[in-house]
């Protein structure tokens, strides 16, 4: 090596060391998917947005302990409790626990605004006599114990009421003081402060339970099962980086064998390597120039379709004549390359077009990538590589195969059986054309989706698929729609439209209940005499209500409770994550639980009068990514037509420019008709992976229609593209095997996209001039 | 009780049904039937409609079920899971004293004293923990309660059964 060019190594790899250890110290990875959706238009996905992160449903964890005797499960699951819910990474903790403490004790007065008891009935005496006589009866039965202690401050027994009220509708059975499920476990119902779809959130909050759960003595012989949206993100999370890893490894392996294989050189693996880190590098310092926070999706889906710009090096080092120097080689080769280079750039500008905020930077990282590899490419590595290089055009079996290849007939008349197919596999296709349903791509085992399915089933707990929305100017004004729709709730489950429903107003009633209800109780001297009255003939000791007396009299002089003010509480959490105010109104949020009747819902709802609707989040999720969809096509035919626009002025010719487009067009329809007739409904994910094809499959066009004259260029040719064809097809041919649909999807289009392109770019060429 | 001025008097008849079954059917004052059955008590009353709550949350009447079973299937190993037994005896008269082995549940319940005469036991005395204390008079000596009774009358009158 000349005393230059090491110098220009040590100047490349030192600058490249420096910007990875900028980079390392500004990256912040952001975790949340949403940013991977569209923007919503329609205020239902403006709420779709909300909810799949931030809703009550979405928080959810849903958790069950095995294993060990029953006594010892309770404890945990008490024990559990307990630390959850010091922990603030978590809004409410419930297990089933008779929790009289639901109350705070600053609120306990207030359980006569809160409860609907004197709705209809007066505190006089008639009322208290009777409930006096219910309490002597029940001192007297077995519930004596549960009731004794409570009976001088709440002889009506509100709290009771108030806590059955809070109670989920269908709770687990209760053994030990906690829920347990029908085989077993101990139950419990975390709501999480992170948003459901953050995985970084999520599996910080399954760490901490995990840990509190670790922490607790007994605890060896069971173990935690989780489930819920949250649990999910984090799962898919992770099981989709060990893939990843392992293919990635697998690939590499690979690459470099390849890489030798061809070139027979370890300069050119570590020099052709270079390249494609500057671009990886300058893509994400632009990043960071241009947004706070980079996602993680962004660097795993950037890093893949960067895996275009390996081509540049390979075209180098393959296109390098026997005693040609790099520089004069890479001289001859850079129209070419820079029209490749310009052609994917447009076509990852699809992706900017599309409006969504993680695609922008897909867009904004994966260009800076490519243009910094290629020109890297041009003006770098020239430089670097060694003076003399062997002539890749005298590889043995190289001649023969393009003898070969060039033997084969190119019948013109090749792109109309090409349509027909193509139309033909995409009218027969079986089953929908375009896959709507985002679920559908989340790789989740058979079995936790059951687990989920039945631990929700045995707690009761929410649906996440509809929500009950209430809007209004204020917070009471929602309230008070939520008060007015309670009656006609209860009505829908008896008759069995639904199981259960949750409404802010159960927790909290609007002022103008609380103020009625205050109005409603007695003052001092009333319940005195009432109370006289109603104890004449009672066993009952003379002074012993003198707390009840002081709670009715503290209540009725109560400033009325406000949400603000109910905060404070345990359950103020709860009220909290159902009332939000979004922009200048307010939005109230239910929770439904078994909902068997969606129309016989929303059409009673509809009825009260009051701001409310059902909102299916399914439906609304499929009309967005329809939207979202709609959106990439109108980006991806516009990139479309700037790339025949580019291409051909460019060659300086349309019939030179049909055919490199051509073949690409052709092969890209016939991956979807393919993928169609196997009955694969293709998802954005196929479309972001078609377009990285089309991309390879133009440099393979480009290339495949030079026409040099010169067989041994037409054998480098052929030489470097069969190269970029095997590491494409080993680097997406792996991921088509991955069980994760998402990568599957990616791996299978690219693949196939590969195959198809190299053969058709190849058919579709003009025949080399012979010799 | 504390609650009360006077003692809190029912009447009416307690059934084993078998297993972990009891029914406590109460005449008066007011008729009511209470059934523990598979972990649930439920209780019924006259024109209401019937309540019923976990066992598991009155670990109390889960003590006193498992003592009364145990009693009434002659299963002294299964007393003896549950408490500390103390058998007094005095010619055919005899006093079981049960203590609870759960400290929890001995804070609620104190302890259970047994009275019986040759092969049926007579009376039976719980003493709760904050003070209060129960007194179930079974068979005769149930028809001999006083019109007024007292605490002081209903303890001697149940010990005296020894």
């Amino acid at each position: 090596m000349t005393k230059v060019r090491v110098g220009i190594l040590v100047v490349w790899l030192g600058s490249l060391v420096l910007l990875g250890w900028m980079v390392a110290a500004q990256l912040k990875i952001s975790t949340d998917l949403r940013s991977f959706m569209p923007a919503p238009t329609t205020p239902d996905q403006q709420l779709l947005m909300d909810q799949v992160g931030e809703g009550p449903g979405s928080r959810l964890l849903l958790v069950a302990i095995d294993g060990g005797n029953d006594t010892d499960k309770a404890a945990l699951s008490r024990g559990l409790a307990a630390s959850l819910r010091k922990d603030p990474a978590f809004t409410q903790v419930v297990n089933g626990d008779f929790d009289m403490g639901m109350l705070d004790a600053g609120l306990l007065p207030y359980r006569y605004l809160l409860s609907p008891t004197l709705d209809d009935t007066a505190m006089d005496e008639a009322f208290l006599a009777d409930q006096l006589q219910q309490r002597l009866d029940d001192l007297g039965s077995p519930a004596a114990t549960l009731l004794k202690g409570w009976l001088p401050r709440d002889p009506t027994l509100e709290v009771l009421k108030l806590v059955e009220r809070w109670t989920p509708a269908h709770s687990p059975e209760v053994r030990d003081g906690v829920w347990f499920s029908s085989r077993g476990e101990a139950l419990l119902l975390v709501q999480t402060r992170g948003a459901g779809f953050d995985p970084g959130a999520q599996g910080d909050a399954i760490d901490r339970l995990r840990t509190a759960f670790s922490a607790l003595p007994h605890n060896a012989a069971s173990h935690l099962t989780l489930s819920g949206p949250g649990f999910f993100t984090v799962t898919v999370n992770a099981q989709t980086r060990h893939e990843a890893d392992w293919i990635g490894a697998i690939s590499t392996v690979g690459f470099v064998v390849l890489m030798l294989a061809a070139y027979r050189s370890f300069a050119s693996l570590i020099f052709g390597a270079l390249p494609v880190a500057t671009g990886a590098l300058a893509g994400v310092t632009v990043m960071l120039l241009f947004f706070t926070e980079v996602h993680g999706i962004t660097l795993a889906f950037g890093f893949t379709l960067l895996g275009v710009a390996q081509e540049y090096p390979i075209r180098l080092l393959s296109h390098r004549r026997a005693g040609e120097s790099a520089v004069a080689s890479v001289r001859g080769l850079w129209p070419l390359l820079l029209t490749a280079i310009a052609s994917a750039c447009i076509a990852y500008l699809a992706f900017y077009a599309s409006g969504v905020g993680g695609l922008k930077q897909l867009a904004v990282f994966t260009i800076t990538g490519l243009l910094a590899a290629g020109f890297s490419t041009r003006y770098v590595l020239p430089y670097l590589l060694p003076a003399t290089a062997r002539d890749v055009a005298d590889t043995p079996g190289l001649g023969p195969f393009r003898q070969w290849l060039d033997s084969l007939p190119r019948p013109r008349w090749l792109p109309l059986p090409v349509i027909l197919a193509v139309a033909a596999m995409l009218a027969l296709a079986p089953g929908p054309f375009w896959q709507n349903d985002l679920s559908a791509l989340t790789p989740l085992p058979r079995d936790l989706l059951a687990t989920d399915a039945r631990l929700r089933g045995e707690l009761g707990a929410p649906d996440v698929r509809y929500l009950l929305i209430v809007q209004a100017p204020t917070a009471d004004g929602v309230l008070a729609a939520s008060t007015a729709l309670e009656p006609v709730m209860s009505n829908l489950v008896a008759k069995k439209a639904l199981d259960g429903f949750d409404l802010p107003s159960m927790y909290l009633p609007d002022l103008a209940t609380q103020r009625a209800r205050q109005a409603r109780l007695p003052d001092r001297l009333a319940l005195d005499t009432a109370l006289d009255g109603a104890l004449q003939g009672m066993p009952f000791r003379k002074d012993l209500f003198a707390p009840f007396v002081a709670d009715v009299q503290a209540a009725r002089a109560a400033p009325l409770l406000t949400p603000d003010v109910f905060a404070r509480s345990p359950l103020g959490q709860r009220l909290a994550a159902m009332l939000a105010r979004r922009g200048d109104h307010w939005v109230g949020l239910s929770t439904l639980s078994g909902v068997h009747d969606p129309a016989a819902i929303d059409h009673a709802v509809g009825a009260v009068g009051v701001d409310a609707r059902l909102l299916d989040l399914k439906v609304s999720s499929e009309s967005l990514v329809a939207a979202y969809r709609t959106r990439i096509l109108h980006a991806v035919l516009a990139a479309a037509a700037l790339l025949l626009v580019t291409i051909t002025l460019a060659l300086r010719s349309v019939r030179r420019a049909w055919h490199v487009l051509a073949p690409m067009t052709l092969a890209t329809f016939l991956v979807l008709a393919v993928e169609r007739i196997a009955g694969i409904p293709i998802s954005l994910f196929h479309l972001v992976a078609l377009i990285l094809a089309a991309g390879l499959g133009l440099h393979y066009a480009l290339f495949f229609e030079r026409d040099t004259g010169d067989p041994a260029e037409q054998r480098r040719t052929l030489h470097a593209t069969v190269v970029c064809v095997i590491s494409a097809l080993l680097v997406f041919g792996m991921l088509a095997w991955s069980s994760i649909p998402v990568l599957r999807a990616i791996g299978l289009t690219v693949a196939l996209g590969v195959a198809f392109h190299f053969c058709l770019s190849i058919l579709m060429a003009p025949h080399a001039r012979q010799e | 009780m504390r609650m009360l001025d006077k003692p809190l008097v029912v009447a009416g008849e307690l059934a084993w049904l078998g297993g972990d079954r009891l029914e406590r059917r109460v005449d008066r004052p007011a008729k009511e039937t209470s059934t523990i059955a598979d972990g649930e008590v439920t209780q019924e009353r006259e024109g209401k409609k019937p309540r019923s709550f976990s066992l598991k949350r009155a670990p109390q009447l889960k003590v006193l079920l498992d003592s009364f079973v145990a009693l009434l299937a002659g299963d002294p190993s299964r007393l003896a899971e549950s408490f500390t037994v103390a058998l007094g005896r005095d010619a055919d008269r005899w006093q079981l004293t049960l203590t609870p082995r759960d400290p929890g549940i001995a804070k609620q319940i104190a302890t259970i004293h047994v009275y019986g005469r040759g092969d049926r036991p007579r009376c039976l005395r719980m003493d709760e923990g904050d003070g209060d204390t129960s007194i179930d008079l079974l068979g005769e000596l149930a028809t001999a309660m006083p019109a007024t009774p007292t605490r002081e009358g209903l303890v001697a009158q149940c010990g005296g059964a020894m």
